[in-house]
């Protein structure tokens, strides 16, 4: 399930006899192999370096930017977890994520199942009207979003950012599972009701699994997006450290600390923060690409 | 089991003018295998659908048994479908597609499996138990959808089409076995078709559909040799019937200056709707070569193609006068032969039509004329 792309083979003579000819070599492959190296450079450069500093000690962080930290220090990451408090905000992430995620998966198929799949006045305005969120900038509604969510009495709530978080999440999540449940076959659905099933028996045992490849793909892009939100908890969640999520935490971390920093425990935290990401894309990578094109195809 | 009635059952598509199945009056006795055929787009599938309760009706009503099942939702009709793709469930092996209706039901799980494995041993389904619908063969899904059906012990089959999907010599040895299956378990099974081999050998009765409208209900041997109206005789038989508008004479009809013995009756039906001629119909098997001078004489008929099947050869051929202009490819009268000495292009044939083996029928409704 990991595995990533298969590294290319170096040797054709210790090719299988039946894989499929080389296309023919071009000049204009250098090119493009040495911008995509140039980019997957740049782009897996900082992480390392941000790794690697995470276990330096405090001191090396600018001494030696660009040198292996003397000692690795595992205890930097102890010091992030318990005394910066990234345990508490790993913990406030992981409930405000897993909820809302729950509940934006909830929602989402079940009003997708029903545009893709029942006729009825005001389904298509319904469902353009999903589609309009996706054009929505969040910037637009942040100060009104804040006055509603304290008029509510959910400011520096778990439950608020849940209830917004699934809220901005809806309407992709709404537009993607719609195309799919269109094109899953309306004979199984007939074939649950002649079965037994109510409707939402069919939903929930029938199509509710034939709709996986679609729902994990977008549950994981959720999942992306909602672990690395900011804007929204920096708004509703103003400096309140017994709710902050992991971002809000690791900025104040950075804010707090001026020019007489641990560093290497910020490193640390970053590095924690990012692991659960990580994890899940690399797990899920090839499903990613697969719910892609089985939503957008046919 | 039950038998089933539709009572003028009407549907109506929105937007649509013409009613997809317009007032159809069937009775489907206690055990019968009935035969739903037509072109496409003739209603029969939409018909299959309002028994299911997957499509509902504008008007009319249809019965189960005694039972007014008209507006139940199809989960309270007992019935079960076997559709043309199958539509098994994708994410459950066998086993679970089979014992899924019984489970919803709340069976115990004894009962549910005990059934199953009757089923599966029915449909040598058992070493397949345990797989995934994506790891069967076409055959082996079709028998795991009628796995589903059979296990449910239902009042009513509905099969829509269900060989459709198979090659052409799994779908031969499928038909006998569905056929058998049915005779054996004595379910009341409407079978919708668009390939009347499968109605002719299956049912036990067929109804012919067109444009939503019932054309003719009948046993097989009925619908082949009593056909009601001009569509039905044209349907039904491959090659089709010959259906030759004719001249009335005295004492019968004119074809290609030959005068064709017709009842009297007959004609005089036809006169009292004012017409002139009529339609005779005639299948290829019905004609016999004679030589020129035989009385009562044949009537001549140029061939342009003979097609050769082994077991049977097919001339097709035209009357003189024919009108080159409608085509190269038009073709008047089709005769069966002899396939050991199959005539030639271009030679000229003398065919009679064998005694009482040609129908008539009004050129104003087209209807069966009484003979």
């Amino acid at each position: 399930m990991t595995q990533t792309v298969a590294p290319p083979r170096t040797e054709p003579a210790a090719l299988p006899p039946k894989q499929a000819p080389r296309r023919a070599w071009r000049p204009t492959d250098a090119f493009f192999h040495v911008v995509l190296a140039g980019w997957a450079i740049v782009s897996v450069m900082p992480l390392l370096w941000a790794v690697v500093t995470a276990f330096k000690p405090n001191d090396e962080v600018f001494g030696a930017p660009f040198a292996l930290p003397s000692e690795w220090r595992v205890d930097n990451f102890g010091r992030a977890w318990g005394g910066a408090s990234i345990g508490q905000f790993f913990v406030n992430t992981v409930i405000v994520v897993s909820g809302a995620l729950l509940l934006t998966m909830l929602l989402s198929t079940m009003a997708a199942y029903v545009l893709a799949r029942y006729e009825f006045r005001g389904n298509r305005f319904l469902f353009y009207l999903f589609a309009s969120g996706l054009m929505f900038p969040v910037f637009l509604a942040v100060v009104p979003l804040f006055f509603v969510v304290r008029n509510l009495g959910l400011l520096h709530t778990h439950l608020g950012l849940i209830l917004v978080y699934t809220a901005y999440a809806l309407p992709f999540s709404v537009f993607f599972l719609t195309a799919f449940f269109r094109t899953l076959p309306n004979a199984v659905a007939e074939a649950a009701l002649i079965d037994g099933c109510s409707h939402a028996g069919v939903f929930f045992r029938v199509m509710l699994p034939m709709a996986r490849p679609g729902i994990v793909s977008v549950a994981l892009f959720n999942f992306l997006s909602m672990w690395n939100q900011y804007l929204l908890p920096l708004v509703l969640n103003q400096n309140n450290e017994s709710t902050a999520v992991l971002t809000e935490g690791l900025a104040m971390l950075q804010a707090q600390q001026g020019y007489d920093a641990d560093w290497s425990a910020l490193f640390a935290g970053m590095v924690i923060s990012m692991l659960p990401v990580l994890v899940v894309y690399l797990i899920f990578q090839r499903k990613i690409r697969e719910g892609f094109v089985a939503g957008a195809l046919k | 089991m039950a038998a089933v009635r539709y009572e003028a059952a009407t549907r109506r598509y929105p937007g649509s003018e013409r009613a997809a199945v317009d007032a159809l009056d069937l009775e489907i006795e206690d055990g019968e295998f009935l035969v739903l055929i037509g072109p496409s787009g003739c209603g029969k599938s939409t018909s299959l659908r309002m028994l299911a309760g997957l499509e509902p009706l504008d008007e009319g009503a249809i019965r189960i048994g005694d039972r007014d099942v008209t507006n139940l939702p199809p989960k309270q009709r007992d019935i079960a479908m076997v559709f043309q793709n199958y539509a098994l469930y994708p994410h459950m092996t066998v086993a679970e597609n089979m014992g899924f209706a019984l489970k919803i039901a709340g069976k115990p799980k004894s009962e549910i499996k005990q059934r199953v494995a009757e089923a599966a041993k029915l449909l040598d389904l058992e070493p397949y138990l345990d797989r995934k619908p994506k790891a069967l063969s076409g055959g082996q899904r079709q028998r795991v959808a009628m796995g589903r059906a059979i296990v449910r012990e239902p009042q009513v089959f509905l099969m829509d089409e269900p060989l459709s999907n198979l090659d052409a010599k799994l779908r031969v040895s499928t038909r006998t076995q569905i056929a058998a299956l049915q005779r054996r378990l004595g379910t009341t099974t409407v079978y919708v078709t668009h390939d009347q081999v499968e109605a002719m050998t299956m049912g036990d009765r067929v109804a012919l559909l067109k444009d939503g409208v019932l054309q003719q209900c009948d046993t097989p041997r009925a619908l082949y040799d009593k056909p009601a109206n001009t569509f039905v005789a044209g349907f039904i038989g491959s090659p089709a019937m010959n259906l030759h508008t004719a001249k009335i004479t005295d004492g019968g009809v004119s074809i290609a200056g030959v005068t064709i013995p017709v009842s009297r009756t007959t004609l005089d039906a036809a006169a009292a709707e004012g017409a002139d001629s009529i339609v005779l119909g005639f299948r290829p098997e019905s004609l016999e070569i004679v030589s020129a001078d035989t009385q009562p004489p044949g009537f001549p008929a140029t061939v342009q193609v003979v097609e050769e099947l082994g077991s049977d050869a097919f001339c097709y051929t035209t009357l003189p006068g024919h009108d080159a202009a409608e085509g190269a490819g038009g073709v008047d009268v089709i005769a069966r032969v002899d396939p050991r000495t199959p005539p030639r292009k271009g030679e000229t044939l003398y065919l009679r039509i064998r005694p009482e083996e040609a129908h008539a029928f009004s050129t104003v409704t087209g209807n069966r004329l009484p003979s």
